[in-house]
């Protein structure tokens, strides 16, 4: 890891956005704007299938409504996220936090994904009866629960000294 | 009592003083607060693309409003406290950051903005609760607010 941290860091690239101040708030900025609509949107669409909002609308419905807004939010999430790994890379590369939140933002990626194949290629079963399974009612809470996990790791990058001995940080 | 005393009276606080030397609840409180502000933003985002006609044009707003405003409510509520703490651990620095005090400014225009919606198009939404942009409901509103205050202003 280390070899690369250190190329990464004298990347030009690397090396335009340390010496500018403002571009690493900036980019946190659009970030966190970013994941806030990924959340709003698949928090929408968790509602729909919980039965708890968007009843007047079918499930499909739903998730044309705020699946485009999902994919496009997680592409700038994916570029902002890699301009600040490749602006501070021993921050984000050397830290527990960082790798536990990619875990979680592939997997959150797959169940997405998944979800959406599956919903196109069976629209009238997903509406009639697998909307109604308590598997898929559980799978909407545990996606809740994968994107706030993955708001809350990315905070703790910022603090993986919590981790003690997990964390990667070289110790003070 | 002035504004100096008070902040060093909520550093000085149990609970500010819990929290400094946690070496957890900060972070916590902070990622809470990240999860608040994500859903305040994402849910305001819902509710105003639907009155400018950008996105679930053919549903009611009400129906969107009702479906979404109570978690946008109760997330706000979560960032508002949590945001409370955070500022308690440190709140003189917190004071006289000029960010922090943009931020409070731009705060206090979001309550003016749900204020004025409130009472004016807000009052007639079943007019307009069904078109496809509320501009139209809004230009309406803006001439009568116009046509109001030269009657106000005419002697």
């Amino acid at each position: 890891m280390l070899p690369l941290i250190e190329w990464l860091s004298q990347t030009p690239l690397s090396l335009a956005i340390q010496t500018r101040e403002w571009v690493v708030p900036t980019i946190q900025s659009v970030h966190i704007v970013a994941i806030g609509v990924v959340v709003a949107s698949v928090f929408m669409i968790d509602l729909r299938v919980l039965g708890w909002a968007g009843r007047d609308q079918t499930l499909v419905e739903t998730v044309d409504r705020f699946g485009p807004w999902l994919s496009w939010a997680l592409g700038v999430l994916l570029v902002t996220g890699a301009l600040m790994v490749i602006g501070e890379p021993a921050r984000e590369l050397l830290s527990f936090s960082f790798w536990l939140k990619m875990t979680l933002v592939a997997l959150g990626t797959v169940i997405a994904a998944a979800f959406q194949i599956a919903l196109r290629r069976n629209q009238q079963r997903w509406e009639e009866s697998l909307i109604e399974r308590r598997a898929t009612k559980s799978l909407a809470i545990v996606t809740l629960l994968i994107w706030a996990g993955i708001i809350v790791l990315g905070r703790l990058i910022a603090y993986d000294h919590i981790w003690g001995a997990w964390s990667l940080a070289p110790k003070a | 009592m002035g504004i100096a005393d008070l902040l060093a009276a909520l550093e000085a606080s149990s609970i500010a003083t819990t929290i400094r030397e946690s070496l957890y609840l900060f972070p916590f409180i902070e990622a809470a607060h990240v999860i608040g502000l994500t859903m305040v933003f994402g849910t305001i985002a819902i509710v105003d693309l639907r009155l400018l006609g950008l996105a679930s044009a053919r549903r009611p707003f009400s129906r969107i409003a009702s479906d979404v405003m109570r978690w946008t409510w109760a997330a706000f509520a979560l960032t508002a406290l949590t945001g409370l703490l955070m500022f308690s651990t440190n709140a003189a620095v917190y004071y006289h950051n000029l960010f922090f005090r943009a931020k409070m400014a731009m705060l206090a225009c979001a309550g003016i903005n749900i204020l004025i919606f409130g009472r004016t198009v807000g009052r007639s939404i079943q007019q307009w609760d069904r078109d496809v942009a509320a501009p139209r409901a809004l230009l309406q509103h803006g001439r009568a607010a116009r046509g109001w205050r030269r009657g106000r202003r005419r002697p």
